[in-house]
């Protein structure tokens, strides 16, 4: 019988949803050009608060002017791609009771929201991560990366960002919809991210200990990773290790993610109709 | 009977809801105790449905009709007791499950809100694992029956609410689905749409032998469609038979009315103890319990005992017996 083929295939499954994840982001890209002028401001804030720094020259941990500026500027790069709101979105779904539309489906849930976001994101590279890096490179003295291979391993990484970054906002969003104020908790966990995850502030930069306490949270593989990775900061087996804790960070938290979904699907109850 | 495509034994779904409090000490009170009250959505519900059924879920709103869905389509994890669909337990092989039945919630739809229809049935064609040629003689059944081509290339905010829920049926039907849920599949459409929406069901049943069951208030949807009806209020199954079974149980209430050339005489007005009433110039009219007296006899006698011009026999409908349950249930 037909019906009982597409059980379980969850590949097969989560590229027609990536799909409509980009369908759906090209039914909505006016919204999106916007969108690069904010980063382009962001930079240009944090290109000046470093030039005001290095005023003397010198360097920050073995960082110069040139090195951090290029790290804000890849960060906010990157960000563009990774960036997702699963949280969000599973919000919404419970609120609205949307959600019992994915629950008819022979998918699972966890793969259906990564591989809309998915689509979202790979539409995001092509209309939005890349205008932002030609026009970076442009306005601001950035270094190309480290090494070929530097560049290799930090596409890998940015890609595994994608996956660590959905992989936590779907348990965020797990976390939200227990509570009353689910806008509250994404809006903290926006603060909380961005310092955390070197977006704003090179992890290595901050005081021990807490620096080992990051470096030992997943939190610094959203940005720190990669953009250490472009700027060759980490090299051979080092590199290695990085990418190898941040692709375990991530295995680990989708498999807690599937864990917690399965504990949450018993209590949601899901309204209307 | 064959093996039940549908078993569900004991089901119940409670709901425990805080309600927020009025007013600043209730608001701090709540800090400490949060009243909570406890709905039973569903509580005990036994029934099966058989291969091919096509069975009607009624019940005042707020019955618990949706609730019950929900278990059925593994939405919803029940409070407790057991449904087995298709040979699996909804909740817990959802994935599996899921595969081999079609939902369609007539308030909401499962199609993508701001891209075109067909990207929609595009998804599901590989989600469901269907092969181009399946697919296309399935789009073209539904042209065919529903006429979906039509609006294939619209996305779904521009279609009226008949045109959206055609293609939810189509979603729902595309994997050819052995068990079909539909909750409110009707509601708020036209009559032309209902009409559609009906003949296109009972064509899908009668080609595929789908086995269906579908809440509405339409209470024409279950005459035509539905042999069988299951009522449930405040969460309990109130009638588990078929629709006539249900109207004799509720109002066995047959009326002959008829018109006479000349006045009766008052003495006549009467049969085996009940009174025939005047009801209209010439016009008399006779209600006997069915149960009690086949209402045949008492034609013939009428039609002996006085000069009548016309007569007819009144069925209750369907909808003034519906209402009676709803307002004082089934004794
Ligand atoms: N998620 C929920 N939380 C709390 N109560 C609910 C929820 N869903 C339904 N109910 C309650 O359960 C009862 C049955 O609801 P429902 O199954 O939607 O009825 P119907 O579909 O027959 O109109 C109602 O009293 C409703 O308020
Ligand atoms: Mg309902």
């Amino acid at each position: 019988m037909s019906a009982v083929r597409g059980e379980g295939t969850p590949w097969r499954a989560a590229l027609p949803f990536a799909r409509i994840g980009f369908l759906n982001m090209l039914a909505f890209r006016a919204r999106y050009y916007v969108g690069v002028l904010t980063y382009l401001f962001n930079v240009a804030v944090y290109y000046f608060i470093w030039r005001a720094v290095f005023r003397q020259g010198g360097s920050v941990a073995g960082m110069t002017l040139e090195d951090m500026v290029t790290y804000v500027a890849v960060g906010w790069a990157i960000r563009s791609f990774y960036f997702n709101e699963i949280d969000r979105e599973l919000g919404t779904q419970v609120q609205e009771g949307k959600l019992a539309m994915n629950l008819i489906r022979p998918v699972d849930f966890q793969t259906v929201m990564i591989a809309d976001a998915a689509g979202q994101s790979a539409f995001r590279a092509v209309l939005f991560t890349i205008p932002i890096a030609i026009v970076l490179a442009l306005v601001f003295p950035l270094k190309p990366p480290a090494s070929p291979l530097a560049a290799l391993l930090f596409l890998v990484s940015a890609t595994l960002s994608f996956f660590l970054v959905a992989a936590l906002n779907f348990l965020v969003g797990l976390v939200a919809i227990r509570s009353k104020s689910i806008l509250g908790i994404l809006r903290a966990k926006y603060l909380v991210f961005e310092l955390l995850s070197g977006l704003l502030i090179p992890t290595t930069l901050f005081p021990q200990p807490l620096r080992s306490i990051l470096f030992a949270s997943p939190f610094p593989h959203i940005n720190f990773t990669p953009a250490a990775l472009y700027l060759g900061q980490a090299a051979g087996t080092r590199a290695l290790g990085l990418l190898a804790l941040q692709a375990g960070w991530t295995a680990g938290l989708l498999a807690l993610g599937q864990y917690a979904w399965r504990r949450s699907r018993r209590r949601i109850t899901i309204q209307g109709g | 009977m064959t093996e039940p495509i549908v078993r569900v034994e004991r089901l119940t779904k409670v709901f425990r809801s805080y309600r927020r409090e009025e007013g600043l000490r209730a608001a701090l009170k709540s800090l400490v105790r949060r009243k909570s009250s406890e709905v039973a959505a569903v509580a005990d519900v036994t029934f099966t449905i058989g291969r091919g059924e096509m069975v009607g879920y009624i019940g005042a709103n707020g019955a618990g009709k949706s609730t019950t869905i929900k278990m059925l389509t593994g939405i919803l994890t029940p409070t407790s007791g057991d449904v087995v669909g298709n040979g699996f337990v909804p909740w817990r092989d959802r994935t599996r499950y899921v595969a081999t039945i079609g939902v369609v919630f007539g308030q909401r739809t499962q199609l993508w809100w701001d891209i075109a229809v067909v990207e929609s049935f595009r998804l599901l064609k590989e989600i469901y694992g269907l092969s181009e040629a399946e697919y296309r003689e399935r789009m073209a059944l539904f042209d065919k029956v529903l006429g979906l081509g039509a609006y294939l290339h619209q996305p779904v905010r521009k279609l009226s609410l008949g045109e959206r829920m055609r293609c939810d049926l189509a979603a729902s039907l595309l994997h050819r689905p052995p068990l079909l849920f539909l909750d409110e599949p009707t509601i708020g459409l036209d009559i032309v749409a209902k009409a559609n929406v009906r003949e296109f069901l009972e064509e899908i049943n009668r080609q595929e032998g789908t086995t269906v069951l579908l809440t509405t208030h339409d209470l024409a949807d279950i005459e035509t469609l539905c042999r069988r009806v299951i009522v449930i209020d405040h969460g309990k199954l109130l009638f588990d038979g078929a629709l006539d079974e249900l109207r004799d149980r509720i109002l066995p209430i047959t009326s002959i009315v008829f018109d006479v050339k000349r006045a009766p005489d008052a003495r006549d007005l009467e049969w085996n103890g009940r009174p025939i009433r005047e009801v209209g110039l010439h016009r008399y009219r006779l209600d006997l319990d069915r149960r009690e007296a086949a209402p045949a006899t008492a034609v013939k006698e009428i039609v002996n005992r006085f000069d009548v011009s016309d007569l007819k026999i009144e069925e209750p409908e369907i909808e003034a017996v519906v209402k009676r349950i709803y307002q004082e249930g089934i004794s």
